[in-house]
């Protein structure tokens, strides 16, 4: 089956007979890898979808506030960003070796599988090894590197970094304990080590009004795998089961304390 | 929405250089722009109204190069939207210096279709709305498009979660829109 991409948006674009008919039909009904393309990139049909969809509140009045002084002119550049910290980049290194560490030494340290069945012949979709790092930011804009089960407080956001060994889609859920996992948001992954990013920008996950255990889960899914939020779910109930498939599930656990930011 | 006679003179009147249909067509376009930035939820209010700035800057630039008036408002909200991600992108720490988006050119925006259709598709939309589950991404998309009030982040303290997480559910919607709306333009309704 084939989804939206950027090579069949140019096909469209192109109004290549093929393509037209395969996406007219195909896109009759929902499909949620199509639609999460289509949410995260940028394409002629942005300015209708916003104008369709803020045409549904009533209409405001124009605003008076402002009105008078039309912005003809470039507006000062953005002055409050603060360039990346060194010690970010730090933490992050270090997140990104020891990722990319534990994905060549586990296999090595666990020898070959045994007890495993021959290879069939059967070609499947390709599986994603996935680890999967995560940073505290304070109030203060300081940023530690946590290891999965440590402590943080609710005035913390968590920064998500990935490493997966080839491309797909990922769902990205948070579990507080005793509870259903609550669906954050759809991802695309890249072959590598990347920053979880949604479509505006590097994903934090805000702990206000947490408090306890909470996990931060992963489920990604290869390209050619379904990739809907049952599958998700199945993946996460069959979480420890690593041959379950489809989906490869990477858990984080933090445990929120309300209060200041810890030390680091 | 279709776009008004209002916003369509003055596009107009300022194509032909009269310096106050400028103003006019800020006056008139911009709590729509607005309502879409503020969609943002992890914009803060200055930056918000920075991107405003910068973006009906670049619109009002490229406007001798708009050949139909009546695409207009769609081009505007696009050129805010990429000024928005653009923004959010440089937040992002470890992402190199990347290109910025190129605003869109005029001629890559069709004119909205006829009101009698836009009036249809809203009408789509409002379904797409009801069908959705109830639970909290139905209750997220009713607040900022239905009741139209609250910005991304004003919802995002309302219903106790993150910022990002009601602008990741506002987009997935969006998402669902724009495979609509696609899917429309393949099978001809829209051209």
């Amino acid at each position: 089956m084939r989804h939206l991409d950027a090579a069949a948006m140019a096909e469209l674009a192109q109004r290549d007979p093929a393509a037209v008919a395969w996406f007219r039909e195909h896109l009759a009904s929902p499909c949620e890898v199509c639609e999460t393309f289509l949410a995260t990139h940028m394409d002629p049909l942005d300015g209708h979808a916003d104008a369709l969809l803020l045409a549904l509140a009533p209409a405001r009045k124009a605003e008076a506030q402002g009105a008078t002084v039309v912005p003809l002119r470039t507006p000062p550049r953005a002055r409050r960003f603060t360039p990346p910290s060194g010690r970010y980049l730090g933490w992050m290194a270090g997140a990104l070796a020891a990722s990319v560490l534990m994905v060549v030494l586990v296999p090595l340290v666990k020898g070959p599988a045994r007890g495993t069945t021959e290879w069939t012949g059967e070609k499947g979709p390709g599986r994603i090894s996935l680890e999967l790092a995560v940073v505290a930011r304070g109030t203060d804009g300081g940023l530690r590197r946590l290891d999965s089960g440590a402590d943080v407080t609710s005035d913390e956001v968590l920064l998500l970094r990935y490493h997966a060994t080839e491309s797909g889609t990922a769902l990205l859920y948070q579990q507080r304990e005793h509870q259903a996992p609550e669906l954050l948001g759809r991802f695309a992954l890249d072959a590598g080590t990347h920053d979880l990013e949604g479509p505006d920008g590097l994903t934090g996950v805000s702990l206000e009004s947490d408090e306890g255990r909470l996990s931060l889960v992963l489920v990604a899914f290869a390209p050619g795998e379904s990739a809907t939020e049952q599958d998700a779910l199945a993946a996460l109930d069959a979480d420890g089961s690593p041959d379950a498939r489809p989906g490869t599930v990477s858990r984080f656990d933090v445990r929120v304390q309300s209060g200041q930011t810890l030390a680091p | 929405m279709g776009e008004t006679d209002d916003v369509t003179d003055a596009v107009r009147r300022a194509t032909q250089g009269e310096s106050s249909a400028f103003s006019e067509l800020y006056r008139l376009t911009r709590p729509l722009v607005a309502r879409m930035v503020a969609g943002f939820g992890t914009l803060d209010p200055d930056e918000a109204e920075d991107i405003l700035q910068e973006s009906y800057v670049r619109a009002f630039r490229g406007l001798p190069q708009l050949k139909t008036a009546g695409a207009f408002t769609p081009w505007l909200l696009t050129i805010a939207r990429n000024r928005a991600r653009t923004r959010l992108e440089r937040r992002n720490l470890l992402q190199r210096l990347e290109e910025e988006r190129a605003d869109p050119t005029p001629e890559t925006v069709p004119a909205l279709p006829p009101t009698l259709q836009v009036e249809r598709d809203i009408e789509v939309v409002r379904q797409l709305i009801a069908e959705l589950p109830e639970g909290e991404e139905k209750k997220t998309v009713q607040l900022f498009y239905i009741e139209g009030q609250l910005s991304a982040r004003e919802i995002a303290e309302q219903l106790g979660v993150g910022k990002s997480t009601v602008t990741m559910r506002l987009e997935r919607f969006r998402g669902r829109i724009k495979r609509e709306l696609l899917q429309r333009v393949l099978a001809g309704r829209w051209d």
